[in-house]
C-alpha cells in the first residue's frame, strides 16, 4: 500500500507540472496507476467489496483530476474504471441472485402477495432484479420512469448482499477475489484499448480519404498521423497541407515525419488556413477532447479552421480515441478548459526584456502575452452527428460518477 | 387550398369539425356528424389552456399536500357515488385537474389509477381492455392536451409491457400498478426538482435569463439557483394574453431576484442583454422540438439569430408521440384573445394558444432523465414504444 500511495503521489506531481503531455500518454499512465490502485487495495473480509473499491479508486482520481482539471482525459479514465467496477460487480451479483433463485423459488409466491405495496428484492425474480440493477446502471429514461424501484433495487445489487443470505463464507472470499480479478481483466482490457486508439482509428482511414484528395490539419496528433499513414499505405496517394501550428510549431514536426512516410506534404502558416480553404477537400484534425454536447477542444486556431471549412463547406473530420471523450458539459470551455502557456513561446525574452519589465512604470508591463492551448468547436461546426454523443457516453459511463 | 397542413389525415379532421370562430365562445359549434359522439366535449376552446389560465393565478409550491390531501378525501367522497351510478374517468380525471399545480400528466395517470381501483377485471387482458377504453375516453375529451395524451400513453405502455407481468398473481400485479400510479405525483415533483438541480451548472454568475410565460419547472429551476446565492437577472414576457409571465415576475421579484418584464414585442429588441432562454413547454415532440405557449417559436428564432442558448425544461412524462410538420400540424388549441378593445366585424382572430419550436432553434433540454440534445427525445420514445 505504502508504494502506491508514492506511486499516486508521483504521478500526482508530474501533473501538476505538466510534464506528461498528450492525453493519450495520460490517459495510459492514469489507467496503470489505477490498476495497481485496485491491485493493491485490501479490503476487509466483511465489508462490500464493489464499493470500498469504488471508494478507494474516486479518492486517488479526485486528486488526480485535482492535479490537472484541464487533461479531461484523466477525469474519463477513472470514470471509465469506475464503470468498470460497477458493471463487474453487477454481473456478479446476478449470477448469485440467479443462483439463490434456484433454490427457493417456492418461496417467492407467498412472499409476492405478503409484501403487497413494498415490494423487496425477494418477490421478484431473479429477472426483475437484474433488470432493476441494470436500471442503476443505465441512465434514466422513459422506460423506467414508472417503473423505477431504486431503493429495492440497490440493496440486491451488492455483491456481498447476494452472497450472504445463504452462503458460507468460504464462497463469499471466493466471489471477491472474483470481482477484484474480473474487474483488473476488464481494466487491462481499458489499457489495450487505449493503446491501440490509434490502429482502431487509422482502419478507417482507406473510406474517407480517396484518390488526389487534399486534407488539411493542424498542429500535431498521433492519431492524424497513424490515420494519413494507414491511407498512404493502402496506396492512396494524396496531399496534406499542415498549418504549422503557431507559437509551438508542432505542424513542423507532423510535416517531418509525414514527409520520412513518404506522404506529399505542404506547409501553410496558420493565417493561411482560409486562403487554402477552397483546395482542400477534407479537414482532419486530432481533439484534445469531446465534450458531451458534441463541441470538440483542439489545438489552437481549429476554431478558426472549423469556420473556413463551414464557410467552403468542406467536412470537418475529428479523431478521438475514446478516453477523450468527456461526459461533461463545457461551461465558458474558452476560459475554463484552456491553459495558457508561457509567452517564451511566443516572445524573445531578450529583445522583449523591455516591454515586460515588471518594475517600469505601474508595476505591470504594458505588453501582456497570452498563449492559450486549446480552442474550443461549438458542436454546430465540428464532428459526425454530434448531437448523437449522450449514445456514447451512456455506454462508457455510470451516471453516478459524472460528479466526482 | 394549397397552404394547407402538411398531414392530410388532419386535414381530413378538421373538415370534419369546423371550428367556430363567432365571437362567443359559449355558443356550441356546429355538429357536423358522428364527430360529435366521438369527442365528449364539444366546446372548442382548449380545457387545458382554460385550467392552466384559472391555476396560474394561484401559484403555490403546496401542491403535493393538496394531492395527499385528494388521496385522503377520494375513499369518503367517492366510493359511495360508485355504487349509485356508473364510473366516469372524465369526472375523476376534472376532479384531479382541479388541482392547482397538479401536472395535467399526473391528473391523467390518477384518473386511470382509479378506473384500475374500480375495475372488476379478473385479468390483466381484461383490465388492459378496460384501461384502453378509458384513456382513449380521457384523450378524445381534451384533444388539445399534450400531457394528457402522454401520460395515459405512458401509463398504458407500463400497465402492458414492464415487470407488473412477471407477477404471477394478477392481484399483486394489480396492487403494484397501482402503487405506482400514486406514486407518480411524487415522481412528476422529483423530476422538477431534479431539473432544477441539472441546470444549475448552466446558470453563471451576472448571466440575464429571458423566460416566457409562466412554467413551474422553470420557477422551480429560478428558484433553486436564487435558493444557491446565483447572482442572475431575469427578463419576463408578458405572456398575452392570459399575462402568465406577469405572475412569474410576481414570484420572483418575491425571491428578490432582480427581474424585468417586458411586452412580447419587445423580446428582439432586448435579446442583446439576454445571456440565455429558458422555456418551459407543453409538449416535446419526437422531433425534439417543444410545443410550447404562443411566442416561444419566435423567440427561440431571435434567440437563434442573436447566437443565445435556448434551453428547455420539460418533465419526461412531457415526450409525446407527435411529429408535427409545421406550425399547422397540430391539434389547434384555442382559447379567447382579449384585446382591450373590441373587435371590429369580419375580422378574424387568431386564437391559437401555442405554436412548435423546431428542434434546430433548441440548444439543450433539461430534463429529469438528464440534460439532453433534442435528439435523444426520439431515442427515448423509440426505445418505449418500439
Amino acid at each position: 500500500m505504502p508504494d502506491v500511495q508514492s506511486t499516486v503521489l508521483e504521478f500526482v506531481n508530474k501533473l501538476r507540472k505538466r510534464k506528461i503531455e498528450g492525453s493519450q500518454a495520460t490517459a495510459r499512465c492514469t489507467v496503470e496507476l489505477l490498476r495497481s490502485v485496485i491491485s493493491h487495495h485490501r479490503v476487509p473480509h466483511h465489508a462490500n467489496q464493489a464499493s470500498a473499491l469504488i471508494d478507494a479508486v474516486k479518492a486517488v482520481g479526485a486528486q488526480l483530476v485535482a492535479a490537472n482539471p484541464v487533461e479531461l482525459a484523466v477525469g474519463n479514465v477513472v470514470r471509465r474504471v469506475l464503470h468498470i467496477i460497477r458493471e463487474e460487480d453487477l454481473s456478479l451479483a446476478t449470477a448469485a441472485v440467479a443462483g439463490l433463485d434456484l433454490l427457493d423459488a417456492s418461496d417467492d409466491d407467498d412472499e409476492d402477495v405478503n409484501n403487497g405495496k413494498g415490494i423487496g428484492y425477494p418477490a421478484m425474480s431473479a429477472a426483475v432484479v437484474a433488470a432493476a440493477a441494470r436500471s442503476t446502471l443505465r441512465p434514466p429514461s422513459l422506460q423506467t420512469l414508472l417503473e423505477g424501484t431504486p431503493e429495492s433495487a440497490t440493496v440486491p445489487y451488492t455483491s456481498s448482499s447476494g452472497a450472504d443470505s445463504e452462503s458460507k463464507t468460504a464462497d463469499k472470499s471466493s466471489i471477491t477475489r472474483k470481482l477484484k480479478h474480473d474487474v483488473i481483466e476488464g481494466v487491462n482490457q481499458l489499457i489495450h484499448e487505449i493503446a491501440g486508439c490509434h490502429e482502431q482509428i487509422a482502419e478507417q482511414a482507406i473510406e474517407h480519404i480517396h484518390q488526389n484528395e487534399v486534407i488539411l490539419t493542424l498542429g500535431s496528433s498521433r492519431t492524424v498521423l497513424e490515420f494519413l499513414c494507414a491511407a498512404k499505405e493502402k496506396k492512396r496517394s494524396f496531399r496534406v497541407f499542415v498549418a504549422e501550428g503557431a507559437p509551438r510549431y508542432q505542424g513542423h514536426l507532423l510535416a517531418k515525419e509525414l514527409v520520412a512516410r513518404g506522404l506529399q506534404t505542404t506547409v501553410i502558416t496558420d493565417s493561411a488556413v482560409f486562403a487554402m480553404i477552397s483546395r482542400v477537400n477534407m479537414v482532419i484534425i486530432g481533439a484534445h477532447a469531446v465534450m458531451a454536447n458534441g463541441g470538440v477542444i483542439g489545438p489552437v486556431g481549429v476554431n478558426m479552421a472549423a469556420l473556413a471549412a463551414k464557410k467552403h463547406a468542406v467536412p470537418f473530420v475529428v479523431l478521438a480515441g475514446s478516453h477523450k471523450l468527456c461526459p461533461l458539459y463545457p461551461h465558458n470551455p474558452e476560459v475554463l478548459l484552456n491553459e495558457l502557456r508561457s509567452p517564451s513561446e511566443l516572445l524573445d525574452f531578450g529583445e522583449f526584456s523591455d516591454c515586460l519589465d515588471f518594475g517600469a512604470g505601474s508595476g505591470s508591463p504594458l505588453l501582456q502575452v497570452v498563449n492559450p492551448t486549446f480552442d474550443y468547436v461549438p458542436p454546430s461546426l465540428g464532428g459526425h452527428n454530434p448531437s448523437y454523443m449522450y449514445r456514447l457516453i451512456a455506454d462508457y459511463y455510470s451516471a453516478d460518477d459524472l460528479v466526482m | 387550398m394549397w397552404r394547407r397542413s402538411a398531414s392530410f389525415v388532419l386535414d381530413k379532421h378538421h373538415n370534419n369539425k369546423p371550428i367556430s370562430l363567432t365571437p362567443s365562445l359559449d355558443s356550441p359549434p356546429p355538429l357536423s356528424d358522428s364527430m360529435a359522439e366521438v369527442n365528449p366535449n364539444p366546446n372548442p376552446v382548449s380545457a387545458y389552456y382554460q385550467t392552466r389560465a384559472k391555476h396560474h393565478g394561484i401559484v403555490t409550491s403546496d401542491w403535493l399536500e393538496q394531492a395527499q390531501a385528494a388521496v385522503v378525501r377520494y375513499p369518503d367522497k367517492d366510493s359511495p357515488v360508485a355504487g349509485r351510478r356508473p364510473f366516469s374517468v372524465i369526472e375523476e380525471f376534472d376532479n384531479w385537474r382541479q388541482q392547482p399545480d397538479l401536472a395535467e400528466a399526473v391528473a391523467a395517470i390518477r384518473a386511470l389509477a382509479a378506473v384500475i381501483r374500480a375495475s372488476e377485471a379478473t385479468t390483466m387482458m381484461e383490465l388492459e381492455i378496460e384501461l384502453k377504453k378509458a384513456s382513449d375516453t380521457l384523450k378524445s375529451w381534451d384533444t388539445t392536451s399534450i400531457s394528457l395524451t402522454a401520460g395515459c400513453d405512458l401509463f398504458m405502455r407500463y400497465v402492458t409491457r414492464t415487470s407488473a407481468l412477471e407477477f404471477e398473481d394478477f392481484n399483486a400485479a394489480k396492487a403494484r400498478v397501482l402503487g405506482r400510479a400514486e406514486k407518480f405525483g411524487e415522481i412528476s415533483y422529483k423530476a422538477r426538482k431534479i431539473i432544477a438541480v441539472l441546470s444549475q451548472d448552466f446558470i453563471f454568475d451576472g448571466c440575464t435569463i429571458l423566460v416566457h410565460g409562466f412554467s413551474r419547472v422553470v420557477l422551480e429551476i429560478l428558484k433553486t439557483a436564487a435558493q444557491n446565492k446565483k447572482l442572475f437577472r431575469v427578463l419576463c414576457t408578458e405572456g398575452r394574453p392570459d399575462k402568465t409571465g406577469v405572475l412569474l415576475a410576481k414570484e420572483l421579484a418575491k425571491l428578490d431576484v432582480p427581474v424585468k418584464l417586458l411586452i412580447d414585442s419587445a423580446v428582439a429588441y432586448s435579446m442583446d442583454e439576454v445571456d440565455m432562454v429558458i422555456f418551459g413547454a407543453d409538449g416535446v415532440v419526437e422531433s425534439g422540438g417543444v410545443i410550447n405557449m404562443m411566442g416561444t417559436y419566435q423567440i427561440a428564432l431571435v434567440a437563434h439569430t442573436m447566437n443565445k442558448p435556448v434551453y428547455v425544461a420539460a418533465e419526461s412524462y412531457k415526450f409525446a408521440r407527435l411529429y408535427p410538420l409545421d406550425q399547422k400540424d397540430l391539434e389547434p388549441a384555442l382559447r379567447p384573445v382579449d384585446f382591450g378593445v373590441p373587435v371590429p366585424p369580419k375580422v378574424e382572430v387568431e386564437r391559437s394558444a401555442r405554436d412548435y419550436t423546431p428542434p434546430q432553434y433548441l440548444t439543450m433540454l433539461f430534463t429529469d432523465l438528464g440534460v439532453l440534445t433534442p435528439s435523444v427525445v426520439s431515442d427515448e420514445l423509440i426505445q418505449l414504444y418500439l
